[in-house]
């Protein structure tokens, strides 16, 4: 059966290519070492498949129909939002897996909303450059939760939807490792009047709440207090909390916190133990 | 709602070229395919990204579309903030990149 071997929680901050010289080269050179770190630990942890749980900025999807969340199970392409220095091409997939999440999904009464031939954006698109694509031959299983346009999804929903991800990852019938992405920035206000803001009270309190694998605590937020705390782009820890309920694990080691204003992000990275 | 039809309009230009040049040729033309008030028109037209944010228009959309038109962030900062821009396409030096 496969097994779930790890899972990190990540940053996926687009102004890093938008603007690369905005951020100290000290600054760029500890994000970057990061990235580095924990694509070794993916190569380290010998992992075959990697879920990497992003979301929407109102790119892939429009006024016409906002998923809650959603799978992709078929051809993947991406980034669709064009960044200087990020690849954009096909990213293969892992579509057995990615269904049979989706159809163990159907059954506990998960209805996902799936994609046969679908791009994603950078949410997806930076962690699998900087830390899948280093390791030949892992796969990506991209997941998009609504984080970035309201309706948000419910918080408690991300980590039981993570519990349902773990639970098919285990009853899958292959012999995969697989490890769990959450892609999210921690405090940054996207396109508001308090833009470059960054809260590192609030982020290092997130980073807390993971590293004593507390999704209660995250769960138990508000957005309001999220929105005000940590801005509009924070919605994003629902990816974290996400992962968290599909890694199952006690407890996280915080490999790097870096608030970077020329990124406007406050940039998190953490390592999940596995259950 | 109204907000939802804002949403749909920085959409459609946001992810379309030829509508953006639709909308660079002729905005009222290209504004008429949508059902919006003369005011909301108006917001769009002029680029008052504060107003269009404070009718809960989402605020990806609104830098988007302010920095699609070759507008400058910083310029933006300063119109979210309620501040005078240095005009259409203001002549700060930092371009793109945050403020």
């Amino acid at each position: 059966m496969s097994r779930i071997v790890g899972g990190f929680v990540v940053p996926h901050d687009p102004v890093m290519y938008a603007a690369p010289k905005a951020a100290s080269e000290a600054e760029a050179a500890a994000v970057y070492g990061a990235y580095a770190a924990i694509a070794r630990r993916i190569g380290e942890l010998q992992a075959t498949t990697a879920i990497v749980i992003g979301c929407d900025h109102y790119i892939l999807f429009g006024t016409d129909c906002l998923p809650q969340y959603v799978i992709a199970t078929g051809e993947v392409d991406g980034p669709i939002d064009q960044l200087p220095g990020l690849k954009r091409g096909p990213i293969e997939n892992h579509s057995d897996l990615a269904r049979h999440i989706a159809e163990q999904g159907f059954a506990e009464g998960f209805d996902w909303t799936v994609g046969r031939s679908m791009q994603v954006d950078h949410s997806i698109a930076i962690p699998h450059q900087l830390l899948i694509a280093p390791n030949a031959g892992v796969k990506t299983v991209p997941v998009m939760l609504a984080c970035g346009v309201d309706p948000y999804i419910h918080k408690r929903r991300a980590f039981d939807l993570g519990r349902q991800i773990g639970r098919a990852v285990e009853s899958h019938p292959g012999d995969e490792r697989v490890v769990v992405i959450g892609s999210g920035g921690i405090s940054h206000w996207v396109g508001t009047a308090e833009m470059g803001r960054i809260n590192p009270d609030f982020d290092r309190m997130v980073l807390d709440c993971v590293a004593r694998g507390d999704a209660e605590a995250l769960i138990a937020l508000d957005d309001a207090t999220i929105l005000e705390q940590g801005g509009n782009g924070a919605m994003e820890i629902r990816t974290f909390i996400c992962a968290m309920g599909a890694v199952g694990g006690s407890h996280a080691r915080v490999i790097d916190y870096l608030p970077v204003p020329g990124w406007i992000t406050g940039l998190g990275f953490a390592e999940l133990a596995a259950a | 709602m109204s907000r939802d039809v804002l949403e749909k309009l920085l959409y459609d230009l946001s992810t379309s070229r030829q509508n953006r040049e639709a909308f660079a040729a002729d905005a009222e033309k290209y504004l008429g395919r949508y059902r919006l008030s003369a005011e909301e028109k108006a917001l769009v037209r002029d680029y008052d990204v504060r107003a269009l944010a404070d009718l809960g228009v989402n605020t990806m959309l609104t830098w988007g579309f302010w920095l699609q038109a070759g507008r400058r962030n910083p310029d933006y900062i300063r119109a979210m903030q309620g501040r005078e821009t240095t005009g259409p396409r203001g002549t700060t030096p930092t371009g793109g990149a945050p403020s």
